[in-house]
């Protein structure tokens, strides 16, 4: 009983899941397409001009974009269903290599700066509300409120000013020098700065999230008898309070991975870095279809599976969520 | 036996005393709205501050640092960056009002629809905002802009206003269907109320506060969403002035080393973009303290 | 006789699905009639579909089957209801339980008191709504000086007192109250329930009383249903169901309430009410006048 409960719920997640993907899908294809611009130009660059229409005509039946957007819609899904995305009009390969190769470095960066955000954000949240209202708090508050005003690309702009122009310590775009090749260590310093602004430009938001969490779960009546039974205030903050407060903030963090996902996007357009980002930033001005629909997909995925797995931590924290249309919500009617 | 109860009057209440309404009054973010009054009022007065014309390119003076002559010095097309300030601050605070002009309008009636409407159109409504959320906001710009083909001061704002409203639609459907099953709008159907004037007199007054904040903060993100796309090339021209296309000649500018460039239009974008979010905390809070007084 | 009937209510029932396959019987089979200038009181534990009988009453809910007429009108006939809608809605108004969630907390006092007036357009007879508000305060015992104050700046009470004058102003002839008391104090309730007497005897309305309180619904009611699960199993006046009750339920229900002399109600025997004895079918029996009851049928008799 339990256990086909289970599946019939996974089932349905899945179900949900494929459903939102094929939607999304649909729209970012007809979107695209709508778009004026001509996606001739990134497969053949210059040469575009010179093509007579014969020419013109022959390479659009190559590409497959002569015939009308429904039909072509189809074919990609046949053709995506069975893992072919078609090529990279720019790359002149297939679009999923040219995104397994950029992949890594955005998981990196992005990887990297969400571990940061989380891990600083908790400290961060709970110095500000175990010192609440003293100096120490308002301090960080204020300049958090500030930082979180910032837009990322000016963040990066006055870090790559100050530290690689006129410190010149840090380099100031890309993924690593060529001349060193690429090692560990160099890598490293050429993620410095993009971190930095992805964990500056969100860290604020979620660390006050925090903040208020605790401040919340502080007032609770359990704190009081927790110290009435004798224990000590950093004894029940990090037993009680935090896990209290976890689950809530977990579910807020996994929805909010989108934002994160598209600051990094800003962030590496900025430093050139080579990702996802500045893939999808390419992809859409200079009309590369395959690839743009690629990208849209993963992230589309990536935010719906976050979106999925922040209601499946609300609805274990607050059952009542999932009966979220109870039997009371009687309608107004003969009126 | 039946008229034993006596009717009691009501006793007074003691007034609140006016100490206990001084302590109720916190302070207010005066400083932040002298500043956005202040950058605002440059910016609707642009005309009678500035010194120079702002698209005049003075090819003498290319990259001169702040200094006597130019208040703020010029870019590197020799354009004087204090007249650009406050004449492209004027289009920066358009496109954010108007951003979220259209947001708030798509977002009220979406939101509004979705509430009322029954419950399977609503499930519906809402899961197809969750997929358009799922597109990152910024692949949505530039695909939409794409659409728009080559972008001026009314196409970035209805862009910029088209990416912004789900929050707005998501509030006000929540309040909607909150306040449609409350007892008082019973009683205001019962007494012959009809959509509208339940719409009118009980919902709007109800999400207004809510919506407020919301709005405010759509201002400052379409500010933000100007300059950013701006700067990436995807947003206003370079002829046009903009904050944000002040700041695409920041890649030049790093070359060159002229940090005004960056540093000058970025700290009034800064401020303008912290001073509205002071002002949208206060009116979340001030809702806030309304809706705890119950 | 007959023309005095202001609502007649014949076999409604309702059924709430809960899922797809549990529903809830809410109302199953109710008659009852309430005469002009009557209180007819409703009274049984919660959840035995008293509230569902107001909302059908209202028009905030459609019952499953069944029909209510009110001066005549059957006021789910969409035909007979759309030519009568002023009347029907100017003349049934419904205090809630909850004075809280059924004022809108962004309104003044005066505005809400004013409200049913200003919906049905009707020109105020002192003059302004304001004074018109004012007369209603002083007709419910508030002070006019909180006719400028947010319901949330008074007392359960006081908000309860302002629901009335709301449903007063526009002059009903039938008030709907369901469990108007129940969420006040004691000595509120008593001042209330005057309160409604009171009013009643002024304007003579006639009034459906919902309510589990059966020392209140004895002082306020002339007539008396008792409803279980959703059945009502007895009615009659006031005084006669009080002292000689019929039904099982009823006789359990009145048993409950305390002796307030220690010494008898210690050597007291409260008849017991056993669920399962409970069959939803049955007869109604006119025992005297007006008094009927719903005849059980005994499980293997």
């Amino acid at each position: 009983m339990r256990e086909s409960g289970r599946a019939l719920w996974l089932g349905k997640k899945v179900w949900s899941f494929l459903v939102s993907l094929l939607v999304l899908s649909v729209v970012v294809f007809w979107v695209s397409r709508l778009a004026p611009g001509d996606p001739l130009v990134s497969y053949y660059g210059d040469r575009v001009q010179k093509m007579s229409p014969q020419e013109r005509q022959w390479a659009q039946e190559k590409l497959g974009l002569d015939e009308p957007i429904p039909v072509q819609y189809l074919s990609w899904l046949r053709r995506g269903i069975q893992g072919d995305f078609g090529i990279s009009y720019k790359y002149k390969t297939d679009a999923l290599r040219v995104v397994r190769m950029r992949m890594g470095n955005t998981l990196v960066l992005g990887g990297l700066g969400f571990v940061l955000i989380f891990v600083l954000s908790i400290l961060l949240g709970v110095f500000c509300a175990w010192h609440e209202d003293s100096l120490g708090d308002r301090i960080i508050t204020g300049v958090g409120t500030v930082t979180s005003c910032i837009p990322e690309f000016w963040l990066s702009l006055v870090l790559i000013l100050v530290f690689s122009v006129f410190l010149g310590w840090l380099p100031s775009s890309g993924a690593y020098s060529v001349e060193k090749g690429g090692g560990f260590s160099d890598r490293a310093i050429h993620l410095i700065l993009p971190v930095t602004v992805v964990v500056i430009s969100h860290l604020w938001y979620y660390a006050y999230m925090m903040r208020n969490k605790i401040l919340e779960e502080v007032s609770m009546d359990y704190v009081l008898l927790a110290r009435s039974k004798g224990l000590g205030r950093g004894k029940v903050l990090f037993c009680h309070c935090l896990p209290g407060a976890l689950p809530s903030y977990l579910s807020m963090m996994a929805i909010s991975v989108p934002h994160v996902m598209g600051g990094t996007y800003i962030v590496e357009t900025v430093f050139s870095y080579p990702g996802l980002g500045t893939l999808a930033y390419e992809s859409a001005r200079y009309k590369d279809y395959n690839l743009l629909m690629l990208l849209s997909i993963l992230s589309g995925a990536v935010v719906i599976l976050c979106n999925m797995a922040a209601q499946a931590v609300n609805e274990k924290i607050d059952p009542r969520l999932k009966a979220r249309e109870p039997a009371k919500d009687w309608e107004v009617r003969g009126l | 036996m039946r008229d034993r109860f006596e009717i009691v009057g009501i006793r007074p209440q003691p007034e609140p005393s006016p100490k206990a309404r001084a302590e109720g009054k916190r302070k207010k973010p005066v400083p932040a709205l002298f500043l956005l009054g202040l950058i605002a009022a440059g910016c609707l007065a642009c005309e009678t501050i500035m010194t120079r014309d702002p698209s005049y390119m003075d090819l003498k003076n290319c990259n001169v640092p702040p200094g006597g002559q130019f208040f703020f010095g010029t870019d590197t097309m020799g354009r004087d960056i204090f007249s650009m300030i406050w004449y492209g601050g004027r289009v920066s605070l358009l496109i954010g009002i108007a951003g979220a002009a259209v947001s708030a309008f798509i977002g009220v009636i979406y939101g509004a629809a979705s509430g009322w409407a029954p419950s399977w159109l609503d499930r519906l409504m809402m899961r197809s905002v969750e997929i358009l959320l799922g597109v990152p906001d910024l692949l949505l710009l530039i695909l939409l802009q794409a659409v728009l083909g080559e972008a001026n001061v009314w196409t970035l704002s209805l862009v910029i206003g088209v990416t912004g409203w789900f929050g707005i639609a998501k509030v006000v459907r929540t309040e909607v269907r909150q306040i449609r099953d409350s007892e008082y709008v019973a009683a205001a159907r019962c007494m012959g109320g009809g959509f509208f004037y339940v719409l009118v007199r009980h919902l709007l007054p109800n999400f207004v506060p809510s919506l407020m904040f919301m709005v405010v903060m759509n201002i400052r993100s379409g500010i933000a969403a100007e300059s950013t796309l701006s700067f990436l090339g995807l947003g206003l021209p370079l002829s046009v002035v903009s904050w944000g296309s002040m700041l695409s000649l920041a890649e030049k500018a790093l070359l060159t080393r002229s940090w005004w460039v960056i540093l000058i239009p970025g700290i009034f974008l800064v401020t303008t973009l912290f001073c509205i979010t002071s002002l949208g905390n206060e009116l979340r809070k001030r809702g806030n303290r309304r809706e705890s007084n119950l | 006789m007959d023309d005095k009937i202001l609502l007649d209510a014949a076999h409604i029932s309702h059924v709430f699905p809960l899922t797809k396959k549990i529903a809830v019987r809410a109302v199953d089979d109710v008659s009852f009639q309430i005469r002009k200038g009557e209180i007819f009181g409703l009274i049984g534990e919660s959840g035995s579909g008293k509230s569902t009988i107001a909302r059908c009453v209202m028009n905030l809910c459609r019952p499953d089957s069944g029909r209510i007429l009110y001066r005549g009108i059957d006021i789910f006939d969409s035909k007979e209801f759309r030519a009568n809608k002023s009347l029907l809605q100017k003349s049934r108004q419904i205090i809630f339980q909850d004075s809280n969630s059924s004022l809108n907390q962004r309104m003044k006092v005066c505005d809400i008191i004013t409200e049913p007036m200003r919906i049905s357009r009707m020109t105020p007879a002192r003059g302004s709504y304001r004074e018109e508000a004012r007369t209603r305060m002083s007709h419910v015992g508030l002070d006019e000086r909180y006719l400028d104050q947010y319901p949330s700046q008074l007392s359960g009470g006081q908000r309860q007192r302002v629901a009335i004058a709301r449903a007063l102003s526009a002059e009903p002839e039938l008030l709907v109250a369901d469990e108007p008391i129940a969420s006040l104090d004691v000595p509120i309730q008593a001042q209330i329930a005057n309160l409604f007497r009171r009013l009643q005897r002024e304007h003579g309305f006639s009034v459906l009383f919902i309510g589990h309180d059966l020392a209140m619904a004895r002082f306020l009611c002339d007539r008396i249903g008792v409803m279980v699960r959703g059945r009502m199993v007895e009615s009659g006046p006031a005084g006669e169901l009080f002292d000689d009750p019929r039904h099982p339920y009823t006789k359990a229900l009145l048993s409950s309430i305390p002796i307030p002399d220690p010494i008898r109600e210690r050597g007291r025997k409260v008849p017991e009410f056993r669920e399962e004895e409970f069959s939803r079918d049955g007869e109604w029996e006119e025992i005297s006048p007006q008094h009927f009851v719903l005849q059980q049928r005994r499980r293997g008799l």
